[in-house]
């Protein structure tokens, strides 16, 4: 994608996310929030005020899939060249977002005080912490070598990642927390979110460490 | 990985060029040459016949398998 038709699509997503705000405002402000607000569609009646919403949605809708499929066929478009692209410009302190997973403790109150186990879903955040080793990597022509360290390190990755999730089904299958659920769904939830995070960090650190032969 | 020796390095100096010269013509980056030249990477055959392009030479004079 040229950097002409770059700032087309960046204009054309403000112009919808514009529409889009627009229209929660105005449904929250005058339409007693339908459309933004959960509510029954089983007795869904239509009204002229529901217009602004019923027409925002879609086209956001429509520019999601309509980006989706434009980044797709440019990402294609340059692998049949057969030419090496670079990779994206990071800013290392991006890895800083990886304290978000700090947010998972959260999960142990929410539960104690409302039975909430959602929040436990936020170590997944801790992943974050490979936008360090990306970052440090930004604007590196992905030749040949590149991409077969890239493929080394995502196999070593993903292996590790689903030995761990291997091992959290062992135990709970052989009876841990057999006794109370609750505690089975937080230990998954936990567990995979972790899981996920390790995978999606050393992906990230071991091709750096590929990179730079350490 | 197999091993093998490389002889890069000679016939790039006889033909005048730098890694980062030769890295370019063949659209790679200094440092898979460099790795190349120490026998560190296996490179894929497109590349190695670029390689053999750009410094006259046959692909088995440059990478000399065990």
């Amino acid at each position: 994608m040229n950097r002409k038709s770059m700032t087309r699509w960046l204009i054309a997503g403000g112009l919808v996310l514009a529409v889009m705000l627009a229209s929660c405002a105005y449904s929250v402000l005058y339409n007693e929030s339908r459309w933004v607000a959960p509510m029954d569609l089983s007795t869904y009646q239509f009204r002229i005020q529901d217009l602004p919403m019923l027409i925002a949605v879609p086209l956001f809708a429509v520019y999601i899939l309509a980006l989706g499929f434009r980044l797709f066929q440019a990402a294609r478009r340059q692998r049949l060249q057969g030419q090496p692209g670079y990779t994206r410009h990071l800013d290392p302190r991006m890895g800083l977002f990886g304290l978000f997973g700090f947010l998972g403790f959260l999960g142990f109150w929410t539960y104690t005080t409302q039975r909430v186990i959602f929040p436990f879903f936020f170590f997944i955040f801790f992943g974050f912490f490979g936008f360090y080793y990306e970052g440090k990597l930004s604007d590196t022509l992905a030749d040949e070598m590149f991409e077969e360290h890239r493929l080394k390190a995502q196999l070593k990755a993903y292996k590790i990642g689903m030995s761990l999730i291997f091992l959290m089904l062992w135990l709970v299958g052989f009876g841990l927390f057999s006794q109370q659920l609750d505690y089975v769904a937080i230990y998954l939830t936990i567990g995979i979110s972790l899981a996920y995070a390790v995978t999606v960090f050393m992906s990230e650190y071991l091709l750096y460490r590929y990179e730079r032969q350490e | 990985m197999p091993e093998f020796t490389c002889q890069l390095k000679q016939y790039r100096v006889a033909k005048g060029l730098t890694q980062e010269q030769l890295a370019e013509l063949v659209h790679v980056r200094r440092e898979t040459i460099m790795r190349l030249e120490k026998a560190q990477y296996n490179p894929s055959l497109k590349l190695a016949i670029d390689i053999s392009r750009v410094v006259d030479q046959p692909i088995e004079k440059l990478f000399i398998f065990d």
